[in-house]
């Protein structure tokens, strides 16, 4: 096998690769990109929430509402924001088993500890859940695709690094206006520029998938999954309840305790069995806010706060497994971090969009006839309108929703997911009706009105628009409508770009031979 | 600060890389170097880029630092990218 005929037939595998997954692909970077940003999401769609970092008053203030509504509960538990917010604190409650069962919740702002309502909303989490177990259907079957999709995406990769001949000599180079050759040097660049980023992305992504893709060192050496779990992560101390009652430490004490032990970390989630009692245990889980942190529990003992078990050290797959999955989370990061992430990540989502297109480009001049191009053509190139504009639009609408649905609807937080899907399914429909060419654009205004628009409402039904924001200095929410702007322009740009697209000149022979027959 | 440093190297070293390949010394100076200065130039392309990482993996730790590198390097290429694809725009407005 020559040297040619090795790079044709990765040619030919790239292009397969990349295309039966590819709107899949597109969908999971895009969300997975947005995901970056969940916690800040998740704060913008929660405006009532003032508080960002969890307070020692707000911790008392929990503990105080715990001992007062719940004192002989079986168990608490404490859910705690990052310093990033986005979530409140939360504390609930539960005693007995069974239909004796009795639980309640409260809800607090981290900072004030004061108790508040939120709106139903699943926040930035739902964005993040989606781009790997997708919405409406069983998770196993999201799992098998996305699965397949992770797969195909590190073959595309590897595949297009073979089939890219110059790397190093087209490195800088985008010519514009030049039709397939315009969208072959996108996909390059977006794809070079950014291939530390999609390398690292994709295997890491595949990493998380472990268990499902490789479950074999499991099967042969476990009955069943849970039983391995329960070998891999043994449950911690217990014990059972004595009856004789003391006053429980209160929360802030045992979050300074636990910071104290675990060099500065601060737990996630705070489970305190049997409160009050002598045997009391307090599980303290940590949030993921370290490259390779640890993600077991401490357990303190509830009534003296001295640490009964450290978390343990993992072994080397184990850490090994926990930094990828960490690397790709980015949980660990910082603002620049951050940024610096989605920046990759709206590469890749580019990526995988030019290429979807250049698949039709490519193929469009070669086409018998062009006004009525083969099923297959149209299948792709419907595709692509529907599901790339199509997705872009529904994002827009589900921060819409969360500002214009009523806040006493039933089922208020589905209502937000299903608006996204509505919108997306409609755009989908309506650009089948169109023309291929005006439907990219009219998809585009309408991505393009409804980003622009997310402010607009922000400002209409918050005291918190971009005005008010500034004013506080309020990074997160300033960010969250200027991304919004800035995304509205480029989708502007990009329909008023595809608008004023001419139609492609004609080759130069077949342009001479034109001008020959006409003379 | 260390994310400026970072950044400013990484745009220095994909400049100097630039300018280190033949076609795009026609392109912005309209004559090629002598193969020794490009040379050079390459060389000193890659060093820049190295002390990113140094500066990214001393200041911010090697783990933390090494990820910063490599987004810091796609942001500057990028940037790199569009200036060149934009040259006649920036060279009419340089030199009317």
């Amino acid at each position: 096998m020559g040297n040619k005929s090795f790079r044709q037939s990765m040619a030919w595998l790239h292009t397969w690769a990349g295309l039966l997954p590819g709107w899949l692909l597109f969908i999971i970077f895009l969300f997975g990109t947005v995901a970056f940003f969940q916690q800040e999401i998740s704060g913008w769609m929660r405006p009532e929430l003032a508080g960002r970092a969890v307070s020692d008053t707000a911790l008392r203030a929990a503990s105080r509402l715990l001992v007062a509504k719940a004192p002989g509960a079986d168990r608490w538990i404490v859910t705690l924001p990052s310093d990033r917010g986005g979530e409140p604190l939360t504390v609930t409650w539960k005693s007995g088993t069974g239909e004796a069962a009795i639980s309640g919740k409260a809800i607090l702002d981290p900072t004030s500890g004061r108790e508040i309502a939120v709106r139903d909303t699943r926040g930035g989490w739902f964005l993040y859940r989606f781009h790997f177990e997708l919405h409406y259907i069983p998770y196993w079957l999201a799992e098998i695709l996305v699965c397949a999709a992770a797969l195909a995406m590190f073959v595309a990769i590897l595949s297009g690094i073979v089939t890219h001949k110059k790397i190093f000599v087209d490195f800088f180079i985008m010519r514009f206006g030049k039709g397939q050759r315009s969208w072959l040097d996108v996909h390059n660049v977006t794809a070079v520029l950014a291939l530390p980023f999609h390398l690292m992305i994709t295997y890491t992504g595949l990493v998380t998938l472990l268990f499902t893709l490789m479950p074999w060192a499991i099967s042969v050496q476990f009955p069943s999954r849970e039983s391995y779990f329960q070998a891999a992560y043994p449950p911690g101390p217990e014990r059972a309840s004595q009856g004789e009652m003391i006053a429980p430490l209160s929360l802030d004490q045992v979050v300074d305790r636990a910071k104290v032990l675990q060099g500065g970390v601060a737990p996630g989630r705070i489970i305190v069995e049997h409160p009050g009692d002598v045997a009391s245990v307090i599980q303290l889980w940590p949030s993921p806010t370290r490259i390779g942190g640890t993600s077991d529990a401490l357990y303190l003992d509830g009534s003296t706060g001295r640490a009964m078990q450290m978390p343990p050290a993992s072994g080397m797959a184990t850490a090994s497994r926990g930094v990828m999955i960490d690397l790709h989370a980015g949980r660990f990061s910082g603002p620049v971090l951050r940024w610096l992430y989605f920046l990759s990540g709206v590469g890749g989502t580019m990526m995988v969009a030019s290429g979807l297109i250049l698949w039709t480009v490519k193929r469009r001049t070669k086409l018998p006839d062009p006004v009525r191009p083969h099923f297959g053509f149209r299948l792709v190139e419907r595709l692509n309108i529907g599901i790339i504009a199509g997705s872009c639009a529904g994002i827009p609408v589900y921060f819409l929703a969360n500002r214009l649905l009523s806040l006493s609807m039933a089922h208020r937080a589905d209502w937000e997911i299903n608006s996204l899907f509505i919108a997306w399914g409609g755009l989908f429909v309506w650009t089948l009706a169109r023309p291929a060419k005006r439907a990219w654009i009219e998809a585009l205004t309408v991505c393009a009105a409804l980003y622009a628009l997310v402010p607009i409402i922000n400002a209409l039904t918050t005291a918190r628009g971009l005005v008010p924001s500034l004013i506080a200095g309020d990074w997160a929410y300033v960010g969250f409508d200027l991304v919004m702007l800035a995304t509205a322009a480029a989708c502007t740009f990009t329909a008023w770009k595809v608008a004023n697209r001419k139609a492609m000149a004609l080759p130069r022979r077949k342009a001479r031979v034109a001008v020959e027959a006409a003379l | 600060m260390i994310h400026a440093t970072t950044f400013l190297l990484s745009l220095t070293g994909f400049a100097l890389l630039l300018l280190a390949m033949a076609r795009h010394q026609q392109d912005w100076l309209r004559r090629k170097l002598p193969p020794s200065l490009g040379n050079g130039l390459r060389l000193s392309g890659f060093a820049a880029l190295a002390l990113g990482f140094l500066f990214a993996g001393v200041g911010l730790g090697w783990a933390y630092g090494a990820i910063v590198w490599f987004g810091w390097l796609t942001v500057a290429a990028a940037l790199v990218v569009t200036v060149n694809t934009n040259r006649e725009r920036i060279v009419r407005k340089v030199q009317p």
